[in-house]
Protein backbone atom coordinates (compact mmCIF):
# COMPACT_ATOMS: atom_id res chain seq x y z
CA UNK A 1 0.00 0.00 0.00
CA UNK A 2 2.68 2.45 0.94
CA UNK A 3 4.72 3.67 -1.94
CA UNK A 4 7.94 5.59 -1.63
CA UNK A 5 6.63 7.98 -4.21
CA UNK A 6 4.15 9.33 -1.72
CA UNK A 7 6.94 10.57 0.48
CA UNK A 8 9.06 11.96 -2.31
CA UNK A 9 6.07 14.07 -3.23
CA UNK A 10 6.56 15.97 -0.02
CA UNK A 11 9.82 17.38 -1.23
CA UNK A 12 8.53 18.18 -4.65
CA UNK A 13 5.62 20.30 -3.49
CA UNK A 14 6.92 23.68 -2.61
CA UNK A 15 4.01 24.51 -0.36
CA UNK A 16 5.33 23.00 2.82
CA UNK A 17 8.56 24.50 4.05
CA UNK A 18 11.32 22.43 5.61
CA UNK A 19 9.75 22.84 9.05
CA UNK A 20 6.09 23.59 8.70
CA UNK A 21 5.19 22.89 12.28
CA UNK A 22 6.69 25.42 14.68
CA UNK A 23 9.60 23.89 16.49
CA UNK A 24 8.98 25.86 19.67
CA UNK A 25 5.44 24.53 19.91
CA UNK A 26 6.66 20.99 19.39
CA UNK A 27 9.23 21.44 22.12
CA UNK A 28 6.48 22.54 24.49
CA UNK A 29 4.39 19.50 23.69
CA UNK A 30 7.39 17.26 24.17
CA UNK A 31 8.12 18.75 27.56
CA UNK A 32 4.50 18.48 28.56
CA UNK A 33 4.44 14.81 27.69
CA UNK A 34 6.42 13.93 30.74
CA UNK A 35 8.15 15.64 33.64
CA UNK A 36 11.13 13.48 32.90
CA UNK A 37 11.74 15.07 29.53
CA UNK A 38 14.16 17.80 30.40
CA UNK A 39 16.63 18.43 27.64
CA UNK A 40 16.04 18.14 23.94
CA UNK A 41 18.69 18.48 21.27
CA UNK A 42 18.28 21.03 18.53
CA UNK A 43 17.61 18.40 15.90
CA UNK A 44 14.96 16.41 17.75
CA UNK A 45 12.10 18.89 17.18
CA UNK A 46 12.96 18.90 13.48
CA UNK A 47 12.53 15.17 13.29
CA UNK A 48 9.34 15.44 15.34
CA UNK A 49 7.98 18.10 13.04
CA UNK A 50 8.49 15.98 9.96
CA UNK A 51 7.28 12.84 11.72
CA UNK A 52 4.10 14.64 12.74
CA UNK A 53 3.55 15.72 9.16
CA UNK A 54 3.90 12.17 7.94
CA UNK A 55 1.62 10.96 10.69
CA UNK A 56 -1.08 13.49 9.88
CA UNK A 57 -0.86 12.61 6.21
CA UNK A 58 -1.14 8.90 6.90
CA UNK A 59 -4.10 9.44 9.19
CA UNK A 60 -5.66 11.64 6.53
CA UNK A 61 -5.25 8.98 3.90
CA UNK A 62 -6.79 6.29 6.03
CA UNK A 63 -9.67 8.51 7.14
CA UNK A 64 -10.29 9.46 3.53
CA UNK A 65 -10.61 5.78 2.67
CA UNK A 66 -13.35 5.56 5.28
CA UNK A 67 -15.06 8.56 3.70
CA UNK A 68 -14.92 6.86 0.33
CA UNK A 69 -16.40 3.67 1.72
CA UNK A 70 -19.28 5.66 3.14
CA UNK A 71 -19.65 7.32 -0.30
CA UNK A 72 -19.44 10.79 1.16
CA UNK A 73 -17.48 13.85 0.12
CA UNK A 74 -17.05 15.34 3.53
CA UNK A 75 -14.53 13.85 5.88
CA UNK A 76 -16.20 13.43 9.24
CA UNK A 77 -14.66 12.82 12.62
CA UNK A 78 -16.11 9.32 12.59
CA UNK A 79 -13.90 8.60 9.58
CA UNK A 80 -10.87 9.50 11.66
CA UNK A 81 -12.19 7.31 14.47
CA UNK A 82 -12.73 4.38 12.11
CA UNK A 83 -9.24 4.79 10.68
CA UNK A 84 -7.74 4.74 14.17
CA UNK A 85 -9.64 1.64 15.18
CA UNK A 86 -8.80 -0.21 12.01
CA UNK A 87 -5.09 0.58 12.06
CA UNK A 88 -3.01 -1.47 14.40
CA UNK A 89 -0.21 1.03 14.91
CA UNK A 90 -2.69 3.73 15.86
CA UNK A 91 -3.62 1.87 19.02
CA UNK A 92 -2.19 4.65 21.14
CA UNK A 93 -4.98 6.86 19.83
CA UNK A 94 -7.74 4.49 20.84
CA UNK A 95 -8.15 6.17 24.19
CA UNK A 96 -8.65 9.50 22.52
CA UNK A 97 -11.37 8.33 20.21
CA UNK A 98 -13.09 6.11 22.73
CA UNK A 99 -13.45 9.01 25.14
CA UNK A 100 -15.09 11.10 22.47
CA UNK A 101 -17.32 8.42 21.07
CA UNK A 102 -18.26 7.07 24.47
CA UNK A 103 -18.18 3.54 23.22
CA UNK A 104 -16.38 0.83 25.14
CA UNK A 105 -16.35 -1.83 22.46
CA UNK A 106 -13.51 -4.26 22.30
CA UNK A 107 -11.18 -3.45 19.45
CA UNK A 108 -11.84 -5.71 16.53
CA UNK A 109 -8.98 -7.85 15.32
CA UNK A 110 -7.33 -5.75 12.69
CA UNK A 111 -5.37 -6.79 9.67
CA UNK A 112 -1.76 -5.85 9.41
CA UNK A 113 -1.32 -2.29 8.34
CA UNK B 1 2.09 36.15 30.73
CA UNK B 2 -0.90 36.78 28.54
CA UNK B 3 -0.09 38.55 25.33
CA UNK B 4 -2.99 39.43 23.18
CA UNK B 5 -6.21 38.21 24.64
CA UNK B 6 -9.05 38.90 22.33
CA UNK B 7 -12.46 38.71 23.96
CA UNK B 8 -14.61 35.90 22.73
CA UNK B 9 -17.17 37.08 20.19
CA UNK B 10 -20.48 37.73 21.82
CA UNK B 11 -23.30 36.13 19.83
CA UNK B 12 -25.61 38.90 20.93
CA UNK B 13 -23.49 41.48 19.23
CA UNK B 14 -23.32 39.51 16.04
CA UNK B 15 -25.24 41.31 13.36
CA UNK B 16 -25.65 38.27 11.14
CA UNK B 17 -28.67 36.01 10.99
CA UNK B 18 -29.16 34.13 14.25
CA UNK B 19 -29.02 30.78 12.47
CA UNK B 20 -25.58 31.56 11.13
CA UNK B 21 -24.24 33.41 14.11
CA UNK B 22 -23.14 30.26 15.86
CA UNK B 23 -21.21 29.07 12.82
CA UNK B 24 -19.71 32.51 12.33
CA UNK B 25 -18.86 32.79 15.98
CA UNK B 26 -17.18 29.45 15.81
CA UNK B 27 -15.25 30.54 12.76
CA UNK B 28 -14.16 33.70 14.51
CA UNK B 29 -13.05 31.77 17.55
CA UNK B 30 -11.15 29.47 15.24
CA UNK B 31 -9.33 32.48 13.83
CA UNK B 32 -8.57 33.88 17.27
CA UNK B 33 -7.43 30.47 18.37
CA UNK B 34 -4.82 30.65 15.71
CA UNK B 35 -3.50 33.86 17.20
CA UNK B 36 -3.88 33.17 20.91
CA UNK B 37 -3.53 29.46 20.51
CA UNK B 38 -3.28 26.67 22.99
CA UNK B 39 0.36 26.29 23.86
CA UNK B 40 0.04 22.54 23.82
CA UNK B 41 -1.61 22.20 20.45
CA UNK B 42 -0.28 22.39 16.95
CA UNK B 43 -1.40 25.38 14.87
CA UNK B 44 -4.75 24.54 13.35
CA UNK B 45 -3.95 26.33 10.13
CA UNK B 46 -0.96 24.14 9.48
CA UNK B 47 -2.84 20.98 10.36
CA UNK B 48 -5.63 22.03 8.02
CA UNK B 49 -3.16 22.69 5.23
CA UNK B 50 -1.49 19.32 5.69
CA UNK B 51 -4.83 17.53 5.59
CA UNK B 52 -6.10 19.52 2.59
CA UNK B 53 -2.90 19.03 0.62
CA UNK B 54 -2.98 15.32 1.23
CA UNK B 55 -6.61 15.07 0.23
CA UNK B 56 -5.97 16.98 -2.99
CA UNK B 57 -3.18 14.52 -3.73
CA UNK B 58 -5.46 11.57 -3.08
CA UNK B 59 -8.52 12.76 -4.96
CA UNK B 60 -7.51 15.04 -7.78
CA UNK B 61 -10.88 14.85 -9.47
CA UNK B 62 -13.26 15.59 -6.63
CA UNK B 63 -12.78 17.95 -3.78
CA UNK B 64 -13.17 16.50 -0.35
CA UNK B 65 -14.14 18.91 2.38
CA UNK B 66 -13.27 18.38 5.98
CA UNK B 67 -15.53 18.89 8.96
CA UNK B 68 -14.10 21.15 11.62
CA UNK B 69 -14.48 18.44 14.23
CA UNK B 70 -12.42 16.12 12.07
CA UNK B 71 -9.64 18.71 11.87
CA UNK B 72 -9.61 18.90 15.64
CA UNK B 73 -9.34 15.13 15.73
CA UNK B 74 -6.31 15.33 13.42
CA UNK B 75 -4.73 17.97 15.60
CA UNK B 76 -5.37 16.06 18.81
CA UNK B 77 -4.07 12.85 17.25
CA UNK B 78 -0.86 14.55 16.19
CA UNK B 79 -0.41 16.01 19.65
CA UNK B 80 -0.81 12.59 21.24
CA UNK B 81 1.58 11.19 18.66
CA UNK B 82 4.20 13.70 19.76
CA UNK B 83 3.52 12.85 23.41
CA UNK B 84 3.84 9.14 22.76
CA UNK B 85 6.95 9.49 20.64
CA UNK B 86 8.53 11.85 23.17
CA UNK B 87 7.95 9.49 26.06
CA UNK B 88 9.38 6.58 24.07
CA UNK B 89 12.39 8.58 22.94
CA UNK B 90 12.93 9.74 26.50
CA UNK B 91 12.97 6.16 27.75
CA UNK B 92 15.52 5.24 25.11
CA UNK B 93 17.60 8.25 26.04
CA UNK B 94 17.56 7.31 29.71
CA UNK B 95 18.61 3.77 28.89
CA UNK B 96 21.69 5.24 27.28
CA UNK B 97 22.23 7.25 30.47
CA UNK B 98 21.99 10.56 28.70
CA UNK B 99 19.83 13.51 29.54
CA UNK B 100 19.39 15.07 26.13
CA UNK B 101 17.07 13.52 23.60
CA UNK B 102 18.80 13.52 20.23
CA UNK B 103 17.70 12.58 16.75
CA UNK B 104 18.89 8.99 17.05
CA UNK B 105 16.70 8.48 20.10
CA UNK B 106 13.75 9.65 18.06
CA UNK B 107 14.57 7.25 15.23
CA UNK B 108 14.80 4.35 17.62
CA UNK B 109 11.55 5.41 19.23
CA UNK B 110 9.85 5.44 15.84
CA UNK B 111 10.93 1.88 15.26
CA UNK B 112 9.76 0.96 18.73
CA UNK B 113 6.25 2.22 18.11
CA UNK B 114 6.15 0.50 14.72
CA UNK B 115 6.53 3.61 12.62
CA UNK B 116 9.78 2.38 11.18
CA UNK B 117 8.60 3.29 7.68
CA UNK B 118 9.09 6.91 8.61
CA UNK B 119 12.73 6.53 9.58
CA UNK B 120 14.10 6.53 6.05
CA UNK B 121 12.41 9.72 4.83
CA UNK B 122 13.08 11.41 8.15
CA UNK B 123 16.76 10.63 8.02
CA UNK B 124 16.94 12.02 4.51
CA UNK B 125 15.10 15.14 5.60
CA UNK B 126 17.39 15.61 8.55
CA UNK B 127 20.47 15.14 6.40
CA UNK B 128 19.19 17.76 4.02
CA UNK B 129 18.72 20.15 6.91
CA UNK B 130 22.19 19.42 8.24
CA UNK B 131 23.75 20.07 4.87
CA UNK B 132 21.90 23.34 4.57
CA UNK B 133 23.20 24.48 7.92
CA UNK B 134 26.67 23.08 7.52
CA UNK B 135 28.15 25.46 10.06
CA UNK B 136 26.08 24.15 12.94
CA UNK B 137 27.86 23.54 16.21
CA UNK B 138 26.37 20.10 16.66
CA UNK B 139 27.59 19.04 13.26
CA UNK B 140 31.10 20.32 13.85
CA UNK B 141 31.24 18.72 17.27
CA UNK B 142 30.13 15.41 15.79
CA UNK B 143 32.76 15.74 13.10
CA UNK B 144 35.37 16.23 15.78
CA UNK B 145 34.17 13.11 17.54
CA UNK B 146 34.44 11.12 14.35
CA UNK B 147 37.97 12.38 13.75
CA UNK B 148 38.95 11.48 17.26
CA UNK B 149 37.48 8.01 17.08
CA UNK B 150 38.68 6.37 13.95
CA UNK B 151 40.06 8.26 11.07
CA UNK B 152 43.70 8.61 11.90
CA UNK B 153 44.47 7.40 8.41
CA UNK B 154 43.34 10.68 6.96
CA UNK B 155 46.34 12.93 6.92
CA UNK B 156 46.01 16.68 7.14
CA UNK B 157 45.00 18.39 3.95
CA UNK B 158 48.56 19.49 3.18
CA UNK B 159 49.89 16.09 2.23
CA UNK B 160 46.69 15.21 0.48
CA UNK B 161 46.89 18.22 -1.73
CA UNK B 162 50.44 17.42 -2.56
CA UNK B 163 49.36 14.11 -3.95
CA UNK B 164 46.77 15.79 -6.03
CA UNK B 165 49.25 18.30 -7.30
CA UNK B 166 51.52 15.50 -8.40
CA UNK B 167 48.68 14.00 -10.35
CA UNK B 168 47.90 17.29 -11.94
CA UNK B 169 51.49 17.78 -12.93
CA UNK B 170 51.60 14.37 -14.50
CA UNK B 171 48.46 15.16 -16.43
CA UNK B 172 49.91 18.37 -17.60
CA UNK B 173 52.94 16.59 -18.81
CA UNK B 174 50.75 14.20 -20.74
CA UNK B 175 48.84 17.04 -22.29
CA UNK B 176 52.02 18.76 -23.21
CA UNK B 177 53.05 15.77 -25.30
Amino acid sequence: MRQPGAYSGLRISGKTGPHSLPLARIKKIMKNSSDEVKMISGEAPIVFSKASELFIEELTKRAWMMTLQAKRRTLHKEDVVSAVIKTDIFDFLVNLVSENSGKSEDPQPVMEA
Amino acid sequence: MAGKQKPKPNPDQDYRAPQREMAEAEKETAVTDKVVGDAEELPKAIVRRLVKDKLSQLSSDSEISVFREALEAFSDSARIFVHYLSATANDICKESKRQTINAEDVFKALEEIEFSDYVGPLRASLEGFRQKNGGKRSLSSKAKEINKKGKKKDLPSGSGSQNKDDENESNKEDNAD
